[in-house]
């Protein structure tokens, strides 16, 4: 699949696995203060 | 090079929700529901009314672009190329959840309760929305293949993975490690780190990669899926170790299950050596259960003690991560050169997971559910409704049938406050419960008496159903990665070495409990 790409990796869209990680603490902190408020 | 494909995919996707959530909004659904529920009340109505809705409504209108729209080179076009195939997983994923995987449990409860066990054979299978939503993934990978305009969606699935790790830390507060003995401590200290050891030391023996054998020693040394998930990236390894890790994990659960109750009858051990014993030995949440309750099922200590050592392993998870990134850089990045410890920690250590025990530390201040709570439920009787002069003979009529003094002592104060007044009476009445020593009658006070005082933090039942959403997600995306061919390629290796080290630990972890396990941890 790599090589239909040249961006990113086989596993993901992201450059870098940090920047993957980085969105993904966004993604969850945008969910858990999203529950904090809803409930 | 411009990503996004003009098809009509993500459009018809997208339709497809909107006739789900017409037809379950309108009654369409219902008598498929009802059938799906087993008797009881369905769970999904009010998923079925709402996600469809709004993520229909997505699709159609970014997939109406998608078709119709021009499309030049650009992040942008990168980016949004990658919806069609996210929106392509969420739908199967949502089959999973809302249908195909309720069908399997219609099937497994119409073919009874399994033993002693008290379970049905989908749950001790573990044939939940995680393996389903892997073997359907790997279905369509090997039986249709991925379609063009989703091949760059399905590399999103991993970013789901991890959000759903960060979000894990909600669910657990450091309040549970008070609970924690020294000694469960450091067995399960010693055990995880002993079989994360050993597979690391037998995949190098045996020259699996490494990416195989970091991942695999996560999953059989701290707990199944979370830990196998978390671990992936740490040690890049690919969807087909990550599969084979989880499918290695509940294969060596099920055949434990049923053999350790058998070893614990012949071995004459008590609730809390076995609780120990399993809570040690096995991995995954729903089989250390299984096999406590197969044990014991007219109680629930032997589970209590399961459960304790249980959450002490996830507690584990960061110094398994971080033992993995240096063991990795090491074997792969350099033999010769010396390596920067500190360097490496702060190149390799994986944010998400640093992300997962942030969420641990705010759900400990009680931001979510007050600080006590376990997974969400929790104790509390200040504004519990008190027994009614019913109720409270009925009880007292069967009071004389019980016959063990730490429930008669915890009935007793029911009887004289008219509620349960700590969480450990209201323990000791759950085992009351279970032991069926009393009447229906009786039982069904008792149960009243039990669900007045524990309650469920609607914030954390909220994260679960997120965290069940990332996952069945990520899961399916995952297994649209595995093909046969990578799968022969992996060969048997990861089920021998996982099968060796799980029988060291549950022989050794055995010859412990024995040895130093009393009657408390």
């Amino acid at each position: 699949m790599e090589n239909n790409f040249d961006r990113g990796s086989a596993l993901s869209i992201f450059g870098s696995d940090r920047r993957e990680d980085f969105m993904a603490l966004v993604l969850a902190l945008v969910i858990a203060f999203g529950v904090y408020f809803t409930y | 090079m411009v990503y996004t494909k003009k098809s009509p995919a993500l459009f018809i996707i997208g339709v497809i929700m909107l006739a789900i959530w017409f037809t379950a909004g309108n009654g369409m659904l219902d008598g498929y529901m009802e059938h799906l529920a087993a008797g009881k009340k369905y769970k999904y109505g009010a998923e079925l009314t709402t996600i469809p809705l709004w993520f229909g409504l997505l699709s159609v209108v970014i997939g109406a672009w998608q078709w119709f729209g021009s499309h030049s080179e650009g992040a942008w076009d990168y980016y949004s190329s990658s919806v069609a195939g996210a929106m392509f997983i969420l739908l199967i994923a949502m089959l999973v959840r809302w249908f195909i995987a309720p069908e399997v449990a219609v099937i497994s409860m119409s073919m009874g309760k399994v033993g002693d066990t008290g379970k049905y054979i989908h749950k001790l299978l573990g044939l939940n929305y995680v393996v389903m939503g892997i073997v359907t993934g790997i279905v369509i990978v090997n039986v249709f293949k991925v379609p063009e305009w989703a091949k760059n969606g399905v590399r999103v699935s991993r970013l789901g993975l991890k959000t759903g790790v960060i979000l894990l830390g909600t669910l657990y507060s450091a309040a549970e490690l008070k609970n924690l003995g020294g000694l469960s401590i450091i067995m399960i200290g010693f055990f995880v780190l002993g079989s994360v050891g050993m597979v690391l030391w037998m995949g190098s023996k045996r020259n699996i990669p490494n990416s195989m054998g970091g991942v695999l020693s996560a999953g059989m040394g701290v707990c199944g899926v979370s830990a196998t998930v978390a671990s992936a990236p740490v040690v890049q390894a690919k969807s087909v170790e990550i599969a084979y890790t989880i499918g290695t994990i509940l294969l060596w659960g099920v055949g434990c299950m049923f053999i350790f109750p058998i070893i614990g009858n012949l071995l004459g051990m008590s609730y809390v050596q076995f609780g120990a014993w399993a809570g040690t030995g096995i991995l995954n949440s729903a089989q250390v259960a299984g096999a406590a309750l197969a044990y014991q099922p007219d109680g629930i200590e032997t589970l209590k003690v399961a459960e304790i050592f249980n959450i002490t392993r996830v507690l584990v998870l960061p110094i398994i991560v971080l033992w993995l990134a240096l063991w990795y850089v090491k074997r792969e990045e350099s033999v010769t050169e010396t390596v920067n410890v500190g360097q490496v920690i702060f190149e390799k250590f994986p944010v998400f997971v640093l992300g997962f025990i942030l969420l641990f530390a705010l759900s400990t201040t009680g931001m979510f559910a007050p600080a006590n709570h376990y997974k969400g439920k929790y104790f509390d009787n200040t504004k519990t409704k008190l027994l009614s002069p019913e109720q409270a003979q009925q009880l007292l009529s069967e009071s004389n049938k019980v016959q063990v003094a730490e429930r008669q002592a915890a009935l007793q104060r029911l009887l004289e406050n008219g509620k349960i007044m700590s969480i450990d009476d209201d323990n000791t009445i759950r085992g009351l419960i279970n032991a069926k020593v009393m009447s229906k009658d009786s039982n069904k006070v008792l149960k009243k008496a039990h669900k007045a005082v524990r309650h469920t933090a609607k914030k954390i039942k909220a994260f679960r159903n997120w965290i069940t959403w990332l996952f069945a997600f990520g899961l399916v995306g995952l297994g649209m990665q595995i093909t046969v061919s990578s799968m022969k390629q992996a060969g048997g290796q990861p089920a021998v070495i996982g099968g060796v080290v799980g029988l060291t630990k549950a022989v050794l972890s055995l010859i412990v409990v024995m040895l130093i396990v009393g009657e408390t941890v």
